[in-house]
């Protein structure tokens, strides 16, 4: 079902009165399809769909969950632990506390990710980690650490990667086992991050486009990965400027792996390979 | 013109003949959607750039792509064309079992650059592509298919083929000449 500009402003129109959302600078051609793909599931057209949008919330809700898109994987790029592992923690673990926020966590599989690391380096107990996304069903998930069995052969061979070898010194390798941090039920098709590592990470839902710093706190580390992908340049451009507000000094802030900052705001962070490093005020603008 | 490229199982060595044959003054941009396993995420550009004469690159999201680059489909991510003659790209759930999916490549390349676009189809063991081809040849633009019996794995180019008009079925050697001759 194709959609025309006109229709596509009336419905971002009506989920931003009627539910707050504000995708009016979204990606255009990937925000059509996702709606595209709503109206062909829901089977209506998109007028029927705007009429339902207005007086049904429950409906809208479940809408705006499918239009975004919530795939995550469990130590997603590798590489991207190694130097969170190398080069962001060992930089902060002197700290009495190290504050990290999961910008648009999905289901969650990167938050324990990050907490399985900072276990294995001994720092969970000083961490204090923030994980926000739109969707509250999503967070359901995430709170409970419960994740398909099927998939644990991906999830594993992304563990071991991650978290046993070391890039910066070949000789190195460490033990895990992924069953310190997993319990797992093929039968019941379950595979659920240990109870130690439940409870560990606040959960909020939090619209990153509207509602600014959710925790009122600065931040050592931000990570958000394959999120900002879905919003056009300006709106990039705008929340690289808050997370830049938002992180502490020399804090760094991790993207996915083909997401970079380009534009303005490039000169206010440092990139550090898999990372960014904030700069400081006076060195972007010099007196 | 933008030249989009799709190809999955038994492309690989058409895809480099292609390259290889493309001189470094080759004035339009080219997008490659090509299917790769999973966990292949890495080498694919190196593989590609040893006998390409052009930049063989891996696109950011909201990078702006220029004519005389090769860029390839990043594993695991879906690329759009999107207006501005920039990158999106996205991490939706599998098309047709791919990520990134040709149908979705080729379909934004049709809705952002009309009939500006030369699609080309390769061999393949699925049927991802044939629809994105329909779209960029009923947004007025050109494509082309490989000829079914050069192919290794012909589904692909044959589920085109049922669905769509295409302009021309060429060997790859042809597909070649014709890409030069665009030149002109």
């Amino acid at each position: 079902m194709e959609i025309d500009q006109v229709e596509i402003s009336l419905l971002i129109k009506t989920l931003k009165n009627c539910g707050g959302y504000d995708f009016s600078n979204y990606s255009e051609k990937s925000f059509c399809r996702r709606v595209e793909k709503v109206l062909m599931d829901n089977k209506v057209d998109i007028y029927t769909l705007v009429n339902r949008l207005k007086f049904d919330r429950v409906f809208l809700e479940k809408v705006v969950r499918d239009i975004t898109v919530n795939t995550t994987e469990l130590f997603r790029d590798p590489q991207t632990w190694q130097a969170i592992r190398y080069r962001i923690l060992p930089r902060l673990a002197n700290k009495n506390e190290i504050l990290i926020w999961h910008a648009g966590c999905s289901i969650g599989m990167e938050v324990y990710s990050m907490e399985i690391l900072l276990n294995e380096l001994g720092l969970l107990e000083k961490a204090k980690i923030y994980a926000t996304d739109l969707n509250t069903e999503v967070l359901e998930t995430a709170r409970k650490g419960e994740y398909s069995y099927r998939y644990k052969d991906e999830y594993i061979d992304n563990f071991t990667k991650a978290l046993v070898e070391n890039p910066f010194n070949f000789e190195e390798k460490n033990e895990v086992n992924v069953d310190k941090y997993f319990d797992s039920n093929p039968a019941k098709d379950v595979f659920k991050v240990k109870p130690f590592l439940l409870n560990k990470t606040i959960f909020l839902k939090h619209d990153l486009v509207t509602q600014g710093n959710p925790f009122c706190v600065g931040y050592d580390l931000i990570l958000c990965r394959n999120v900002l992908i879905y919003f056009n340049h300006d709106l990039q451009n705008k929340i690289f400027c808050d997370f830049w507000n938002y992180l502490n000094h020399n804090g760094s802030l991790v993207l996915g792996i083909h997401e970079s900052i380009l534009g303005t705001m490039a000169l206010r962070y440092e990139k550090k390979g898999f990372f960014y490093i904030k700069k400081p005020f006076d060195t972007i603008n010099p007196k | 013109m933008h030249i989009v490229i799709g190809g999955s199982a038994g492309s690989f060595q058409s895809i480099t003949q292609i390259l290889a044959a493309l001189p470094k003054t080759f004035p339009y941009p080219i997008f490659l959607c090509l299917h790769r396993l999973k966990h292949v995420r890495n080498g694919f550009v190196e593989a590609l750039s040893i006998k390409s004469k052009l930049p063989v690159l891996e696109p950011k999201d909201k990078q702006e792509f220029l004519p005389g680059n090769v860029y390839l489909a990043p594993a695991n991510y879906h690329m759009y064309l999107e207006f501005g003659n920039t990158f999106a790209l996205t991490t939706e759930e599998v098309v047709n079992h791919s990520r990134p999916s040709i149908d979705l490549t080729f379909m934004s390349a049709a809705y952002t650059l009309k009939n500006n676009v030369l699609g080309i189809l390769l061999s393949g063991a699925n049927k991802d592509g044939a629809l994105g081809l329909k779209a960029i040849k009923d947004a007025g633009g050109k494509v082309i298919v490989q000829s079914p019996e050069e192919c290794q794995v012909k589904t692909m180019t044959t589920a085109a083929i049922k669905v769509t008009s295409v302009d021309h079925i060429l060997y790859t050697q042809q597909i070649i000449d014709y890409l030069l001759r665009l030149k002109e």
